[in-house]
């Protein structure tokens, strides 16, 4: 499933969607939803992109996850150009993440709760990190607390597989009322 | 069937990422969409760290999260350091889960 779903957030849910025997239809919808929001992702990546040819962009879509959205964005960001730092990245990633779950597969019981460690942590203050450098005028500081707070919002009320779509689409509008 | 699941999940995750990329359009932008657009990628990453904070288990968070999450902003932000903030959010949430 890792090699042909790359996907973390949607492999959880079609994990516990299997669990209670669901019809193959509400999977694929459920997966869709959740993913969506890398259509913004890679609408958001469209101008650096550009320069490849469609087969290279094709390829590159494959490997677009959020955390190789967010470090191509943070490299991008800094002034960077190279496109081979979006795709080391995100391949290694891909390469990682099937290492890993092959792993799991084989240890699985022995690891424990990685909770305990606060290695889950690590990921989200990855982002922070990228949102707090990506910062230039105070609009981007005020969108970017809006997204957060509506994408937790979202989640708290249960709709955890719209709320990043749902924010991140609709935070971005600040910017175009917004005077600057 | 599970494969068939699977396959078709695996066709909506890849539709998703690809089409953006695939269809062109000529011309220039309008001002507004580029604002839009310049403004996509800190939204979508923020978004993407409000569940983590605030419902880091679907349920809402004991405070562990959202007090690690400030020492992370407070750490980037001073140190510009993306590293520094990774190594004071982890330590920070394992040992403020103890709590």
């Amino acid at each position: 499933m890792s090699l042909l779903v790359f996907a973390g957030a949607s492999q959880f849910a079609m994990v516990r969607l299997f669990s209670e025997s669901a019809p193959s239809a509400i999977v694929i919808a459920s997966v869709l939803f959740i993913n969506l929001r890398h259509a913004l992702m890679a609408a958001s990546l469209r101008s650096q992109l550009q320069g490849l040819p469609l087969a290279g962009r094709l390829f590159a879509a494959f490997f677009l996850t959020d955390e190789a959205f967010a470090m191509a964005t943070g490299h991008f960001r800094r002034g960077g150009r190279s496109l081979a730092y979006y795709f080391v990245f995100a391949i290694s990633l891909f390469v990682l993440w099937n290492v890993a779950t092959l792993a799991g597969i084989v240890l699985g019981d022995a690891i424990g709760d990685p909770r305990r460690y606060g290695i889950d942590f690590a990921i989200t203050a990855t982002f922070i990190g990228i949102v707090v450098l990506a910062i230039r005028h105070r609009s981007d500081a005020v969108i970017a607390i809006v997204a957060a707070l509506v994408a937790g919002g979202l989640a708290l009320a249960g709709a955890s597989t719209i709320a990043v779509i749902t924010a991140g689409a609709l935070a971005p509008l600040i910017a175009v009322f917004a005077r600057r | 069937m599970i494969w068939i699941a699977i396959v078709g999940s695996a066709v909506a995750t890849y539709l998703a990422r690809s089409l953006p990329f695939a269809i062109t359009f000529r011309g220039r932008l309008p001002g507004s969409a580029s604002r839009y657009l310049d403004a996509l990628p800190v939204a979508i990453i923020a978004a993407l760290v409000g569940p983590a904070v605030v419902a880091p288990t679907g349920a809402l968070t004991h405070g562990a999260e959202p007090l690690a999450a400030a020492l992370v902003i407070a750490t980037v932000a001073w140190r510009r350091s993306l590293l520094a903030g990774v190594i004071v959010g982890v330590a920070a949430v394992a040992l403020l889960r103890l709590v």
